[in-house]
């Protein structure tokens, strides 16, 4: 007598694409409107820069969403830019050779991440406490070490890296091309990403699935450092100087980026394509803002009433109101 | 504001042995189970009813429609004369209906005062007045004979205390209709008489009580009737002093079997797994060998160690004392990862806590334990990953639109499926299934039953942990009775009967013969 009364589940299957698309098209749209009120935004100049400008955090954010999908945090992302900085301003001017002082830079973050990995894991801390802690003491960390001066780099060669371009797109964009395609590859196509998505979805049942949760964990991390460091050579060859306070308040950015992107921060919902998306609506509307002469006050409320209508929205669509 | 001592004695409104509470065709449907058929009962004002029945029986469904937790799907609720709509908590509260939960649901972090009072704070002009509220809070605590502080963190307190707290806190609330919800579960000898005082004294006061138990001995100390529940259905009442426990049990158990139990026997082949004397949190002493080919059940009570028991076989806790012998060999299992990598899969007993990520799609849930082999090096064959998915969905017939689904969509019995078929691509060769079929519909049940003889068949052994006796009883080849967290008896197919069985999990009085604590 007991009938099995399946719910006539409308199909989810291509949500992400298309909230992907929804937020394509914001993005195209804001690009129009931007086009049409000033003169100055389609100028290939302006393009250029607004590209540059969204770069850094949009491949900051790709590593968060990592983070983020296992239903952690991670607030020290622009500490490391700014401690990543330093150290390869200080390797180049000691006369390492660039390719092995970015190297090393990229070692220290994933050295950063694999410390965050092993307080989640092995001493039992919050992420968000874990991370906090190490937000403040990389600066001051960074600071000792350069005596709270910045450090001008004395290399042309690796300051017109981020100057120059390629095929007329600058270069710091095709390292988001460089960066978003293995971290695509790698979230949406090898097992490592399901588990990223397994753990932030039930922990325990992916470890009783036979899931390395820990191992999993120290990933997340350890490609967020990473992220970062790479993020702080970008800045150093781009600023042209390693300065520890650099990057004050990225990581609040490309949380947002992300947030805004389609990841939830209850973990197990993400994309890559969704925070690189993220991070350039946020680069359109500073830009966009400074060319109307918007005030910069304005900036940052405008960022924070498009974070609550964009994830209000999201949120609904989930709810399949 | 209830902090005056004489609100600890609500003032009945009926004179003793009128009735208070009827339930008219009380009934409630799930998707998939109907967990309970029309039932007609009277309580009367100022009695102890006690209410029995198995796991599944409908008895928590019963508090929750009268506790307004859930709404019925029909029937009428008829208090005190009025037809009540008992649509949310509020409501149930109001008309004096409350409730003490097995689990303690107060707040861990506030004193034992603040949770007396939560929600009815005594407050002048917005100032909490914190130091007249223990004083009050002490004056009800020792009024009712409980030696304990009112001026404590609950957290502080054993569970049995806080436990006694909570039925406190109920009576303070102008409470009429009380329910007690296996409240002894958790508490020592001496904590259950000082609740036994409470409640007695309750119902001289005028409140009638509901209580609910699988301990015989104190349903015939505490009721004045008793009403037993089965498979959803009301089976009976009887004055307390006409019945005896032989009568309760059978009521309890003696159902119609349907043939939902799809049994083979197959000749056991080797010895898969045998734990040695194995102890653990939650259990001590602990021997038996599972061959392949074979059921083990292990029957008892939730609570009873069962659980902790295949959990710590499956890496996830750690042994405390004994040895695990894989094949024949001592083996060490530290992780889940040894006992998958050995041949060990868990369908644990909480989909939604350990089973399932219920916001991902049943694809995912049903290849993770297999990603390592659909994937070359670092890449996932989407292919394989497609036809793994859809093979399970197939041979289980798991009832989703498509594998992107999110697993969170399917009903209870379709997503149990994809607890037990994310192991079957895997290969394993020991399967425990712990409480494998709750919450599933009689059409799922046999399914999964048809399912182990396959397993079987094919040179699996099985550890199967269920609470409804029948279940274990007509499909284990060999049957073991857990009971506080020890193995106090073992039966092979169909050597015992349920009577035996059930008061050998329950009862404390028949083990007398036997020696054990």
């Amino acid at each position: 007598m007991s009938t099995e009364a399946i719910p006539a589940e409308r199909p989810k299957r291509n949500y992400n694409a298309l909230f992907g698309l929804t937020l394509l098209a914001l993005l195209v749209l804001l690009w129009v409107i931007l086009s049409v009120a000033t003169p100055s935004f389609a100028s290939a100049n302006n393009i250029s820069n607004l590209l540059r400008q969204g770069s850094m955090i949009a491949i900051l954010a790709v590593g968060q969403t990592f983070v983020i999908i296992t239903g952690g945090i991670d607030l020290s992302v622009g500490a490391v830019v700014g401690f990543a900085t330093v150290i390869v301003a200080m390797l180049i001017n000691a006369g390492v050779p660039i390719f092995l002082a970015i190297l090393i830079t990229l070692l220290v973050g994933v050295a950063i991440g694999t410390f965050h990995g092993f307080g989640i894991v092995r001493m039992g801390l919050p992420p968000f406490i874990i991370t906090l802690a190490t937000l403040t003491s990389l600066r001051g960390i960074g600071l000792l070490m350069t005596n709270g001066n910045s450090i001008s780099i004395n290399n042309d060669a690796f300051q017109l890296f981020s100057r120059s371009s390629f095929l007329g797109i600058p270069n710091l964009f095709w390292m988001v091309i460089l960066v978003g395609i293995p971290a695509y590859i790698f979230l949406h196509h090898s097992r490592w990403g399901r588990y990223l998505f397994s753990v932030g979805s039930n922990a325990e049942a992916s470890r009783l699935s036979g899931v390395n949760v820990q191992r999993t964990i120290y990933m997340a991390y350890t490609l967020s450092g990473l992220c970062a460091a790479f993020v702080g050579v970008l800045l150093a060859s781009r600023i042209g100087i390693g300065n520890p306070t650099q990057a004050e308040g990225w990581e609040l950015q490309a949380i947002a980026s992300s947030v805004i992107g389609g990841t939830s921060l209850f973990g197990a919902v993400g994309s890559v394509h969704g925070p690189l998306l993220g991070a350039f609506i946020l680069a359109t509307i500073n830009n966009g803002a400074n060319l109307l002469n918007v005030n910069a006050f304005w900036q940052r409320i405008i960022t924070g009433v498009l974070i609550i209508v964009i994830v209000y929205f999201d949120g609904l669509r989930r709810r399949g109101k | 504001m209830t902090s005056t001592a004489q609100e600890l004695h609500p003032a009945p409104t009926l004179e003793p042995g009128r009735t208070i509470l009827e339930l008219k065709g009380l009934e409630k449907r799930y998707p998939g189970t109907h967990a309970l058929k029309p039932v007609n009962l009277a309580f009367k004002a100022s009695e102890i009813h006690a209410i029995v029945g198995e796991n599944g029986a409908g008895k928590s469904t019963l508090i929750k429609l009268l506790t307004g937790v859930m709404p019925r799907t029909s029937g009428d609720v008829i208090w005190e004369g009025k037809p009540a709509a008992l649509a949310t908590p509020h409501e149930a509260m109001a008309l004096g209906i409350n409730a003490v939960h097995q689990e303690v649901v107060l707040c861990r972090h506030l004193t034992v005062a603040a949770n007396m009072f939560l929600g009815e704070e005594d407050s002048r002009f917005g100032i909490l007045q914190q130091r007249a509220m223990v004083r009050e809070a002490q004056k009800i605590i020792d009024d009712l004979g409980f030696d304990l502080p009112a001026h404590v963190v609950l957290g502080d307190l054993t569970i049995g205390q806080q436990q006694l707290i909570a039925a406190a806190r109920a009576t303070v609330r102008g409470t009429k209709f009380l329910i007690f919800d296996e409240p002894t579960a958790y508490l020592t000898r001496k904590e259950a008489d000082q609740l036994f005082t409470l409640i007695r004294r309750l119902k001289g006061e005028g409140v009638t009580i509901i209580y609910i138990s699988h301990r015989m001995e104190e349903v015939f100390e505490l009721a004045d009737r008793v009403s037993v529940l089965r498979d959803g259905t009301l089976v009976g009442t009887r004055n307390i002093a006409e019945t005896n426990d032989a009568e309760l049990v059978k009521m309890m158990i003696n159902r119609s079997i349907e043939q939902v139990y799809h049994k083979e026997h197959f000749t056991p082949g080797a010895t898969l797994l045998e734990a040695r004397n194995l102890s653990g949190k939650g259990f001590e002493n602990v021997s038996m060998t599972v061959r392949a080919g074979e059921i083990v059940g292990l029957y008892g009570l939730i609570g009873a160690g069962r659980s902790e028991f295949v959990t710590t076989l499956y890496g996830r806790h750690r042994k405390s004392a004994g040895q695990i012998l894989w094949e024949g060999k001592a083996v060490q299992v530290n992780s889940e990862h040894d006992a998958i990598r050995l041949g060990m899969a868990l369908a644990p007993e909480s989909r939604r806590d350990q089973g399932l990520c219920l916001n991902l799609p049943v694809g995912l849930n049903l290849n993770l334990p297999i990603y390592k082999r659909i994937s070359s090096n670092l890449l996932i064959s989407s292919a394989q990953e497609k036809t793994e998915a859809d093979r399970q969905i197939a041979n289980l017939r798991i009832k989703t639109p498509t594998r992107n689904a999110l697993a969170s969509s399917l009903s209870g019995g379709n997503q149990q499926k994809i607890v037990i078929g994310k192991w079957l691509a895997h290969g394993a060769k020991l399967f425990i299934f712990d409480e494998p079929t709750v919450g599933v519909d009689v059409g799922t049940k046999a399914e999964i039953y048809r399912l182990f003889s396959a397993l079987l068949s094919n040179g699996a052994g099985i550890i199967l942990i269920s609470s409804y006796l029948p279940e274990v009883y007509e499909l284990a080849d060999t049957l073991h009775v857990f009971r506080r967290g020890k193995l106090v008896a073992t039966h092979g197919f169909h050597t015992a009967d349920h009577e035996e069985i059930l008061t050998q999990a329950l009862a404390e009085k028949q083990e007398k013969p036997g020696g054990q604590i």
